[in-house]
């Protein structure tokens, strides 16, 4: 080899023509590239294989997909046909980047193309998956009511029983793995949330000054709601807007009364209670008249008695004065007063005739 | 004679002052709504348990020991409504295809059907919490009722909004107090799937922009350990690890009108925190019917299509007659 080199030199010494020197010297670049495998001359555009953070299914298809890659290049390697050494291969490259005109093939071009170039790419790649990440972690931590962060809270919890290594591979693959499912659950929640909020009903509010203005409904009488009943009825039955009227009515009943508004709108309910009204107000009648009686009885009772002791009292007293006349005639050996002869003689016809 | 014991003395029993609860709010002058939540027929186990949870979840109009016997009718339930001043009806009741929930207004209120999809008891919902929350005083005050989705549109969904809205006592705002509100029943209505969403959950307060630490101290009065510590300055100050449900946006804080506990205080940012207890169901409205469980269907959900809508329709008056038969039936069978 270094006889060659000299020989080679005195060669170019000798011509002195410049081209020659340079076609020279590039022949032998270009046997030396020969003799260095494609693998390791020629930077290839795979990127490197990055499995983290796809799923099982896809990791599957990525490693299969791969492996295919291989075997085809090995078979096109030992291909008789082919016939492409390093040095096509360094020229197809060449060609290509010159047709592209990309900043990234400027970059391998520029720089040496050395075998410690693709550390660099690749710290590249980690770099950059590393920003997404962050922006991936900001973007859960702002949509963390969504309820994904329950799922991975469970996740994490069930992990957490089985063991610390497989804690840890199974937090860091689920974590990262359902980062992009739960997005968009978080999304799909947001949005709900502001469709929910939109239309929002809560309980009852009092707030005290509306009803003092209110205008005061006046209770109709029975009779007048009866009425009111009827007529509401005969309108159902109508042919022509029966139907939509009787529709319209119910649901206004319905709404009335769950709101706690009473609604009287049965005319036989109605009746009833008109008949009811009646007769309670018949019985009152019934009861106030037999009051009046029982207190006109008992005041003539009351009455008649006072006079009966009145009366009474009056004749003791003549009895009394009679008794004490008489008890002076009660003397022993007396009967009291002359009562009169045994015969009752005076006749009322017979008289004496005067002498 | 006093010789002579009169063995059949009658036991006189002295009624024991029971606390009769208002008809009428005091306060606003407003007739309190209460409820009755019973079942109609049979119930499997897990349905009994959801009817006792509904019940708690009532609390505090509703009666909580409510006891019916088969034989009892509706008739008999309105009878005692009236003069106890009962407004609403919750009645359970099971087919063979699914569990039915009818809500109804007593008098002659409508009643609507809703067909239960999927429910969880309380127990369970409390079982799957690390930490289930249940203070002392949670079931004295009515909870607050949120209903989301229903819209303004339908009419249906309009009267389920006002059943609801009426089912629970109102909030007078110059009057009630923060301490009274400690319960919230959600109802979100899904329009896709027509389905309601029943939810129960308890309120809790949590001041926010104290660090973990501090508030803890604060409320469990645990003297913390210091041991590695080299100052009391290094405890208060110590950033300490935020929990996951602190990260929370300003949207779910809010600022105090009036003190409430030991550690919210007034006119400082709290954050609203919802833990949940009671039953959670999967409802959807089937009908809406004029009466109580009879009058007319206003409302149907699959439209006035099939015999059995039209004779319910025909005959009002028989429908309670032929559910309690049917009733009785599941009851026969099911002893059988």
């Amino acid at each position: 080899m270094g006889k060659e080199k000299q020989t080679l030199f005195d060669k170019a010494s000798s011509s002195g023509d410049l081209k020659s020197i340079i076609q020279q010297h590039t022949l032998f670049f270009d046997k030396l590239i020969e003799l260095i495998p494609a693998k390791f001359y020629v930077p290839s555009d795979d990127k490197k294989q990055w499995f983290q953070g796809l799923s099982k299914d896809e990791k599957a298809l990525a490693k299969k997909e791969s492996r295919e890659n291989i075997k085809k290049a090995r078979r096109e390697r030992f291909d008789p046909n082919s016939k492409k050494t390093t040095l096509d291969l360094l020229k197809q490259n060449l060609e290509k980047e010159k047709s592209n005109e990309d900043s990234d093939d400027e970059e391998t071009e520029v720089k040496p193309v050395m075998p410690g170039l693709e550390g660099d790419e690749r710290s590249v790649t980690y770099e950059e998956l590393r920003q997404r990440l962050r922006r991936k972690i900001e973007e859960l931590q702002a949509g963390r009511n969504a309820g994904s962060s329950d799922q991975s809270k469970k996740k994490n919890e069930k992990s957490e029983k089985k063991g610390i290594e497989q804690k840890k591979r199974k937090r860091d693959l689920g974590s990262e793995g359902q980062k992009s499912a739960s997005i968009d659950a978080s999304k799909k929640v947001e949005e709900d949330i502001a469709e929910a909020s939109k239309e929002l009903a809560f309980s009852h509010v009092k707030i005290g000054n509306e009803e003092k203005h209110g205008k005061k409904k006046r209770k109709l009488s029975k009779f007048m709601e009866l009425e009111k009943a009827q007529k509401i009825e005969e309108a159902k039955k109508d042919p022509e807007k029966g139907e939509m009227f009787a529709k319209k009515h119910s649901w206004k009943a319905a709404t009335s009364r769950a709101a706690g508004i009473k609604i009287h709108d049965n005319p036989k309910l109605l009746k009833q209670s008109l008949q009811k009204k009646k007769k309670k107000q018949q019985k009152n009648v019934e009861k106030w008249n037999e009051r009046i009686e029982t207190t006109e009885k008992m005041k003539a009772e009351r009455q008649q008695k006072r006079s009966e002791n009145i009366a009474e009292r009056s004749l003791q007293k003549k009895m009394r004065r009679i008794e004490k006349r008489e008890k002076k005639l009660m003397r022993p050996g007396f009967e009291g007063r002359k009562e009169g002869y045994i015969n009752q003689a005076v006749e009322t016809g017979m008289r004496r005739p005067a002498l | 004679m006093a010789r002579f014991r009169n063995k059949n003395k009658k036991a006189i029993v002295k009624p024991i002052g029971k606390k009769k609860q208002p008809s009428v709010d005091h306060i606003t002058g407003d007739k309190i709504p209460k409820s009755f939540v019973f079942s109609r027929g049979k119930l499997p186990g897990p349905l009994k348990q959801l009817e006792l949870d509904l019940r708690k979840l009532m609390l505090p109009y509703t009666a909580l020991k409510l006891k019916e016997k088969k034989r009892n009718n509706l008739k008999d339930f309105l009878n005692v409504a009236g003069p106890m001043g009962v407004t609403h009806f919750l009645i359970l009741s099971k087919t063979e295809t699914a569990p039915y929930l009818r809500v109804a207004r007593t008098p002659q209120g409508p009643t609507l059907t809703f067909k239960i999809h999927e429910y969880s008891l309380a127990v369970d919902v409390a079982q799957s919490q690390s930490r289930p929350r249940c203070p002392q005083d949670l079931f004295k005050n009515p909870p607050l009722i949120v209903l989301s989705g229903f819209g303004t549109g339908d009419q249906h969904l309009k009267l389920t909004t006002i059943m609801f809205q009426n089912i629970f006592p109102a909030i007078d705002i110059n009057t009630v107090k923060l301490s009274t509100c400690q319960r919230i029943v959600l109802l979100n209505y899904n329009k896709e799937t027509k389905l309601i969403d029943f939810r129960h959950y308890s309120i809790r307060l949590q001041p926010v922009g104290v660090s973990r630490r501090l508030r803890k101290f604060v409320q469990n009065h645990q003297v913390p350990d210091l041991r590695s510590l080299q100052d009391v300055s290094d405890f208060v100050t110590k950033a300490s690890y935020g929990s996951e449900s602190e990260a929370d946006d300003e949207a779910a804080t809010v600022t105090l009108a009036s003190n409430l506990g030991r550690v919210n205080r007034a006119s400082t940012k709290s954050a609203v925190k919802l833990q949940e207890i009671g039953p959670r169901m999967t409802l959807q409205l089937m009908k809406i019917e004029e009466g109580l469980c009879s009058g007319g269907v206003i409302f149907s959900e699959y439209g006035p299509v099939g015999d059995k809508k039209k004779r319910e329709n025909k005959k009002p008056e028989d429908q309670e007659d032929s559910e309690e038969s049917e009733d009785e039936d599941n009851c026969k069978e099911e002893e059988n």
